[in-house]
Parts: structure tokens; sequence; C-alpha cells
């Protein structure tokens, strides 16, 4: 199956530290994958670079068949384009109310939507978010629930080909996060888009991901199954894979 | 066979191995573990001066043509320039006052009275007040700016603009530049007229000066000149505090207490950067 992306022995220093250590990964297209590791073990780093807002200081990172160019502005605004993100801090605008900033990657784009389609949209996505009410309300009066809840919803609102959540459970409760786990499943299902979903919640995961990569210190240890990954000789990816609660 | 013989001596940078022998020696004496923090200090300087120096061309570049973004231009121009004009009023007042105090008493005890109109206008129109109005309005707009593009940075705003194909230069930094620049002239016009207000009502309250001797020797004084300084000056220092804020605010690393590091170096820096720059501008005018 063709990759949607593909990192190829990517390095990246932080203040003198290596981060990203020769990580290799390759994403098929159309699956729903899981990153799971550590905290700090390199999930959010390597997330950062798929959507290509940090540059490796080596290696390869090709995107949708082409090999990312970070001194081309035009390539990156077009393949930018095509990708969908959460972030770990939410990176809502804070100076937009809710519908606003859910609208915003649409349009931000110039996709030529009008503003009917827009609104359509923003409010078909908060209602899968169970949040019709907040689309008139300022970011900082919603509940950090609510707020996680806004970021996975403009993450989606787009049709981006990869749609990349950085702990979209973070901080909710039970019945949120299976919507929201409902949520991307739903938007998968739909557009057969590629997702990656870098959580600690391994339960969930296992329900929605085919496609599970374990990461250590800046490396990415294991690529495969599920059930691959709970064979695994290296005990570092078995601790995080074979306690979970298969739904196969 | 022979490969290419190894040529010996000093390398293309002019170092030995003798040379970086001493290198090495001096940089382990007391003198060179002395001087190290100063070493760093200009590396560190000279970082900052760069890395503004480049904002500075990317704004330019980002204003011709002018594409950048009018209607969060017109919200910073409410947000640095309305907002602000109560503490600029205050200020304004009040140093107006406290210059007439200082000269009254002067020009009283010399019998010299015409002179107080005249005296305090020069030093309020061109060095006093927008001095003054520029480091409040630094402390005010600047930290407020740095903190306020610092949280950006943390939260991750400015990566989701970026991955949604916007410039958080042209977005985020050119109205806050343009923004800064102009209603940093036009608070410091609208200083200067309260500042001769209050220097007019001290003079009649405090000195005992009638303050229509006052006007007239201000009048009389021919200080247009004086006041477009000033509002050259506001203008500059509008610009250098937009620049200085933007940058130390779109440098934070860490969180909190990296937006609580980027704040006290941008207010420190623009305070000094108000100071050189009131010094070339005063240099190239006079």
């Amino acid at each position: 199956m063709e990759a949607a992306a593909v990192l190829h022995e990517v390095t990246r220093e932080l203040s003198g530290v290596r981060v990203l250590d020769g990580a290799s990964l390759s994403l098929a297209s159309g699956r729903i994958h899981a990153l799971v590791g550590a905290g700090g073990s390199g999930k959010t780093l390597l997330l950062k670079t798929l959507c290509t807002l940090l540059p490796p200081d080596s290696g390869e990172v090709r995107l949708f068949g082409e090999t990312v160019r970070f001194d081309d502005p035009g390539q990156l605004r077009a393949i930018r384009a095509r990708i969908g993100v959460q972030f770990q801090n939410l990176a809502l605008f804070d100076f937009l109310p809710v519908r606003d900033n859910v609208a915003f990657p649409l349009e931000a784009d110039a996709s030529g939507l009008s503003r009917d389609e827009v609104d359509r949209r923003v409010r078909d996505i908060l209602d899968s978010v169970r949040l019709p009410e907040a689309l008139d309300l300022e970011i900082q009066a919603l509940s950090g629930g609510m707020q996680r809840r806004v970021a996975v919803a403009r993450a989606a609102v787009s049709d981006a080909d990869l749609l990349l959540f950085d702990d979209p459970s973070g901080g909710l409760d039970p019945v949120t996060t299976s919507r929201i786990f409902a949520l991307i499943e739903g938007i998968h299902a739909r557009r057969q888009c590629t997702v990656v979903i870098a959580s600690h919640d391994i339960d969930r995961l296992v329900r929605v991901c085919s496609e599970f990569h374990v990461v250590d210190a800046g490396r990415v240890i294991f690529s495969g199954s599920l059930d691959a990954g709970r064979r695994h000789p290296d005990p570092r990816v078995r601790t995080f894979l074979e306690g979970a609660d298969a739904r196969t | 066979m022979r490969g290419p013989e190894k040529k010996s001596g000093p390398r293309p940078s002019g170092e030995t191995p003798s040379s970086r022998r001493r290198t090495a020696r001096f940089a382990g004496s007391a003198f060179g573990l002395a001087l190290r923090p100063v070493g760093r200090g200009v590396l560190a300087a000279c970082g900052i001066m760069g890395g503004m120096t480049l904002l500075q061309v990317r704004i330019l570049r980002a204003m011709v043509p002018p594409t950048f973004d009018y209607d969060e231009t017109l919200r910073q121009m409410h947000k640095v320039g309305v907002l602000s004009l109560p503490v600029v009023v205050m200020t304004s007042l009040f140093v107006g006052a406290l210059m007439l105090v200082q000269t009254g008493n002067f020009v009283r005890d010399t019998g010299a009275t015409a002179m107080v109109g005249w005296a305090t206008g020069i030093a309020v129109l061109s060095e006093v007040g927008p001095v003054l109005i520029g480091l409040m309005f630094s402390g005010r707009v600047g930290a407020n700016n740095t903190a306020e593009l610092g949280t950006m940075i943390v939260t991750e705003q400015v990566d989701a603009l970026r991955l949604l194909g916007i410039d958080p230069v042209r977005h985020l930094v050119v109205p806050r530049f343009v923004s800064m620049c102009l209603m940093l002239v036009l608070l410091t016009c609208i200083g200067d007229l309260f500042a001769l207000f209050g220097a007019s009502i001290a003079s009649q309250a405090i000195v005992g000066i009638d303050m229509r001797v006052f006007w007239q020797g201000l009048l009389d004084g021919h200080l247009a000149d004086e006041f477009v300084m000033g509002l050259v000056k506001g203008f500059f220092f509008g610009g250098a505090i937009s620049i200085v804020s933007c940058h130390f605010g779109l440098r934070v690393r860490g969180g909190a207490e990296g937006v609580g590091r980027a704040v006290n170096d941008s207010v420190v820096t623009a305070a000094i950067a108000i100071f050189v720059v009131n010094f070339l501008v005063t240099m190239l005018w006079v």
C-alpha cells in the first residue's frame, strides 16, 4: 500500500539535546495509526515533523509522495493544506470565538467555500463533538475538556488527507473520550484519510487503530500490528502493547 | 604509488596545532575564565541584535506591497493607542507640572519669569515628553505584547497559524509594528498637550507665575521644531518597542517561566533602545 507519509532516518537537536535520533516511520495511506511511547519519547516532535513544522537536521521527510523541501514555501503551503492537526496544547486562538476558531482552516486555505457552507460544516463538526451550544462562546469561557473538543473539531473540519491528533483525550472524561475516538473513526470511515493518534490511552487506541508505532528516545522502535507488537522480542514494545484490551 | 602529499603547516583558517594549544591554555587560565561571561554576553547581545535586524527586514518585506492584515492592525491600534490614553494623559500632566516646578523656581529666583514657558516647553516637547511617554508605552504595551506573543508560542497558536499557511510576521508582527509607530506619534502629540497643560496649571498654582506668562513664553519660543522632533522620536520609539517586544515574544522557549523571562528582557531592552534612539535622533536633528 502506498505510504501517505514517510520519515527516513530523521534527526533533530533542540537546545543541544538530540530529541529525534534517526527516527524512521512509514504511514500506510488510509489507515488509522497509533503513536505510543512514554512521555518525552518524541511523539509530539514526530507529529510536528510530519506536519512540516519541525524541519529535521538530517534525514528525509516524504509526504503524499513528495520529498518535503523545507526551504520551499510554495511546496510547504501546498502540503500543509492537506494536513489537519490537533496540537497537544490545543493552539486555539483565544482572540476568536469558537465558531471562528473552527472555521479558521476553511477560511485560511481560500478553498472558495461559501459562508453558508462554512457555517454548515462548523455546525456539523461541533454537533459531532457535542458542542453545538458553544458556537458563539469565547475560548476562555470553555472548560479544558470543551477546549480539547473544539481543537479536535478544528483539526477535522477541513478535507485533510492526513489528520494528526496529539493526545486527543487528554484530561477528558471517559464518555467524551469515547465520543472523540468515535468521531475520529467516523471521519476516517467517511473520508478514508490517513489518521495518526498519539495517546497514552492504549485501550481506546486498540479499538480504532490498525497500525501501531512505538517511540522510544527519539526513535521508532516498532511499527506493525498489535499482535506483532505483543510478540515482539523487545520488552519496551511489549510493555506498551501487551496490556491492552483488544477488540478482536 | 604515492598518494598526494599531505601538506603540513597552517590550516586555511590560519590555525596550527601550536596556536590551538595556546588558545586552550589561555581559555583555561584565570584571565580566560574571567573573560568567559563577557564573551557569552557579547555573543548573546549579537544574537539579539541579529534577530531584531532580521525581524525588521521581514517586516519591511511584508509591507512592500502592503498586504498585511488591516482588521488586525485596527484592532491593535485601538488596543495600543486608545487604551493607553489614560496612562499617557496622567503621566504627561505630572511630567509637565514637574518640569515647570524644576525650571520655575530657578527662573523666579533669577527674575526671568518670561523664560518659564520656553524652558519648560523645550524640555517637554523635545526630550522628557517623548522619552517618558515612550517608557510608559514600553512598560504597558511592549510588555503586554511580548507576553501575548510568548503565550501564543507556548500554546502552539503560532504553529497553528503556520500550518494554516499564515505567515506569523505578516499576521501578528506587522500590524503591531504599524500600530505602535502611528499610535506613539499620536500619543506623543496628545501627551505634549497635556504636559503643557499640567505645566501651566503648576505655573499658576504652585510656582506663582501667571499661566498667561507661561503660554506667552511658550509661543514666543517658536518651538515647532522641537515639537516635530518629539513626534519623530515617538515614531522611532514605536518602531523600536514593537521590534524588541515582538522579537522577544516570538523567541520564547519553555512555559510560563520562559514568558516571564522574555517580558523582563523585552522591557529592559526596549528601555535601552529608547535611550539609544533618542540620542541618535537628537544627534541627527540638531
